[in-house]
């Protein structure tokens, strides 16, 4: 609110007395208001970081970002906007034009923003007129007052809350996957965030794995960082070749099939898929080759029949087959699946799931996303727990034989064995971190037994 | 398998894919339907304001306005949606191999087929209404082809810029939300209706619509044109009487009878030349260069924004 507060009063000076101390008021409540939420209270004197903290504490941490970025933009355009007051130039009045708007944005913002912070004291909402006016002494008056307590803290992620590590990589095998990520960062917001650590396994070829885990235990960003799409502190071996280094090349060798049925709709089935075989066959591929090859898989995948249909008439299943045949067509030797079985009945995704554990019979290693895994259970070798530990990070919790699964967690199915890591507030039981560690130390314990 | 040795599809081979695929779409798609439109949106355009163009200074300047409005409309819309639609189809075939520089490509030839086609059928409109087309041409020599290269430059260039917002945004909603902005931004900074300040004066060179009407203006001769402003201002006070006459009334009955008039409308224009519009293969050269740079730009814009398609989010 400082540059509003500075443009609404009128005055054209910066340093304007009465302006500083509106914003040294505010900044003090604001820093107490921080203090009660245990966000760092320094951050109450740094423009644009406050207005994202205050977000933060009214739990809106979405808007917060958008609120935040309005307001470094208004604090940018404060800087023309004081060297060119008396200019009177036309670039000036664009710049006014652009404040006004940039204003009007961030009014609009602080309803939002006050009014969760309102919620968050448990206190009315008429408050925001006051802290839309007079926010320097509602600060003071939330900040300093006994009687204004937050109904609950920010939540902290302590990054340094993750359990153990075992830091075992997995052997290179020559046939197969091996995967070593040490871990995967992003930067989100000008926050570091641990996406996935201390993920060490090797899949045979031949083998079909199930990848279970809870929702934001980091599924997606495994596969992604596994296919070298978003690579990760990582060694990513497929048959002893470096996927990372090789990536431009090894990509046609990686079939990835998205959840969504990406394809264009007016388009014909022989036609999508004859141009995904150009695209992704090697071009020294004879077009006599390429042509049957695609005959081949329209057969094979039981879209012979209707190979000259628009995509936008298929069925579900249809399409999801053609989905995974536009992959399949270049016979890649990773196939990585990211619930196939959305949106399809029992039968259909039965006979899908048959479909990949043939492919799997014939030399490839197949990586399966399903949140129905145990009707189709049977048709896996493997399967791959993901849990989110106590810093919100994706870790290993359990790589191995289904069967052993069972017994590592001692459930007697998928889905309660995903139950078991999801989190207490997502209706699981919470055990993520003790698996975690459980398969650290069996992973530890393997290795020194390796000597 | 050893994957240093295998080559897959480059850039150029690509190309040919993605325009197969936008060849279809024109005929399973709507896309044909721009086409019609285009008949339609000259047809009015030609009715309202063709009977003057290319015949008085006002008409023409009135009348090539309008003409650089279709073209920015037609290219406008004929890709603001085409690569927003299909982001999470690009995405997909970016991380299976697809090059965006031929995505681009493909589209740049596919939509210049879609612009050419505008042109022809705004020209053959032009000609149904009898629209009074110059007769020398300044580049060509044939100065249909001239006028035909100018407006399939101005909506080819209106083209490339709504494909380039169209490759920055993710949702259609949000690139027609964009496009009626650069609609007003070009029609409010073509620097030749709306008196403009010194300093936004300057925005008008960055416009499709300045340089469009500039190369019509001078393409049609501007300023050999007759003014007819002063005439019409004349002509309001017809009905002036002074002692019981009407002087003004009478000396433009006169002027119209002795070809006076046609003096004093070619005298006018005369004293309302501008040098910008002066007819000169130069001049066209110049504004046909703008525009040129410009599809450049907005194409290389739209294929960096697209090279970061991976980064979107889920």
């Amino acid at each position: 609110m400082d540059i509003m507060n500075f443009l609404d009063t009128g005055s054209t000076d910066l340093l304007d007395v009465t302006n500083m101390v509106k914003w040294l008021l505010s900044s003090l409540g604001h820093f107490m208001i921080f203090k009660k939420f245990g966000v760092r209270p320094i951050y109450a004197f740094f423009p644009v970081v406050r207005e994202y903290n205050v977000s933060v504490c009214a739990g809106k941490e979405k808007e917060g970002r958008t609120f935040a970025v309005i307001n470094a933009v208004e604090v940018l355009l404060a800087i023309p906007y004081y060297l060119l007051k008396d200019s009177n130039s036309s670039f000036f009045q664009l710049i006014e034009i652009a404040i006004l708007a940039a204003i009007l944005a961030d009014v609009l913002y602080q309803i939002r923003i006050y009014s969760g912070l309102c919620q968050a004291f448990g206190r009315s909402k008429r408050w925001l007129w006051g802290w839309f006016f007079v926010d320097e002494w509602i600060a003071i008056i939330w900040g300093f007052g006994e009687s204004f307590q937050p109904q609950k803290q920010v939540e902290k992620v302590d990054a340094d809350a993750g359990v153990k590590v075992s830091g075992v990589n997995a052997q290179v095998t020559d046939s197969g996957l091996t995967v070593n990520i040490s871990e995967r960062t992003t930067i989100d917001f000008f926050r570091k965030m641990v996406l996935l650590k201390d993920i060490h396994l090797s899949i045979p070829e031949g083998h079909m794995v199930l990848l279970l885990g809870g929702s934001g235990a980091g599924k997606t960003t495994f596969v992604n960082a596994v296919t070298g799409y978003e690579k990760a502190d990582a060694s990513i071996m497929l048959k002893e070749q470096d996927l990372y280094r090789d990536y431009k090349k090894m990509k046609y060798d990686v079939g990835f099939v998205p959840q969504q049925d990406l394809m264009r709709g007016n388009d014909t089935v022989l036609r999508t898929l004859a141009d995904a075989a150009t695209l992704r066959m090697p071009s020294g591929v004879s077009i006599f080759a390429r042509r049957k090859r695609v005959r081949d898989v329209l057969e094979e995948f039981g879209l012979a029949a209707i190979s000259s249909s628009l995509v936008e008439k298929l069925s579900g299943g249809q399409r999801k087959r053609l989905s995974i045949a536009m992959e399949f067509i270049s016979d890649p030797s990773l196939f990585i699946l990211d619930e196939p079985d959305s949106g399809l009945d029992g039968v259909v995704a039965r006979g899908l799931f048959e479909k990949l554990r043939s492919i799997a019979d014939s030399g490839k290693i197949v990586i399966v996303i399903t949140h129905t895994p145990d009707r189709v259970i049977d048709l896996f070798d493997d399967v791959i727990v993901l849990a989110k530990d106590a810093s919100r990070t994706g870790r290993l919790a359990y790589y191995g034989p289904v069967k052993e699964a069972y017994e590592f967690f001692g459930k007697d199915s998928m889905e309660d064995i995903l139950l078991s890591i999801n989190q207490t507030d997502e209706g699981g039981e919470g055990r993520g971190d003790e698996f975690v560690e459980k398969y650290a130390d069996r992973m530890l314990e393997a290795d020194r037994k390796a000597g | 398998m050893d994957t240093k040795k295998i080559k897959h599809r480059g850039r150029f081979s690509q190309v040919f894919i993605y325009l197969g695929k936008l060849f279809r779409m024109f005929i399973f798609q709507n896309d044909w339907k721009v086409f019609p439109m285009a008949a339609v949106i000259a047809g009015l355009v030609c009715y309202v304001v063709g009977a003057n163009l290319f015949v008085t200074q006002e008409g023409t300047m009135i009348g090539t306005f309008a003409l650089a409005c279709i073209c920015i409309w037609n290219g406008f819309f004929n890709s603001i949606q085409v690569i927003c639609r299909e982001r999470p189809i690009v995405k997909r075939e970016h991380r299976s191999g697809m090059h965006i520089s031929s995505y681009i490509t493909a589209h740049m030839i596919y939509q210049a087929f879609l612009c050419i086609g505008q042109t022809v059928i705004t020209l053959i409109v032009c000609r149904i209404t009898k629209v009074n087309i110059p007769t020398q041409g300044l580049i060509t020599n044939i100065a249909l082809l001239d006028i035909g290269i100018t407006l399939f430059l101005i909506t080819y260039c209106a083209d490339m810029m709504a494909l380039m917002v169209s490759a920055m945004v993710h949702m259609t909603t949000t690139a027609m939300t964009i496009m009626p902005f650069l609609l007003i931004f070009q029609l409010v900074f073509s620097g030749a209706f709306f008196p403009l300040g010194n300093g936004a004066a300057k925005f008008t060179d960055l416009t499709i619509s300045k340089w469009g009407l500039t190369a019509l203006c001078s393409q049609g001769d501007y300023n050999s044109k007759p003014m007819v402003t002063l005439w019409n201002a004349v002509a309001k006070l017809q009905n002036t009487e002074f002692n019981g006459q009407k002087p003004v009334a009478e000396f433009m009955r006169q002027a119209q009878e002795s070809g006076l008039k046609e003096y004093i409308l070619a005298w006018s224009g005369k004293q309302n030349q501008n040098p910008v519009y002066a007819f000169s293969a130069d001049n066209v050269l110049g504004c046909w260069g703008y525009l040129l740079l410009f599809i450049f730009i907005y194409a290389s814009i739209a294929v960096i924004c697209l090279e970061f398609i991976d980064r979107d989010k889920r």
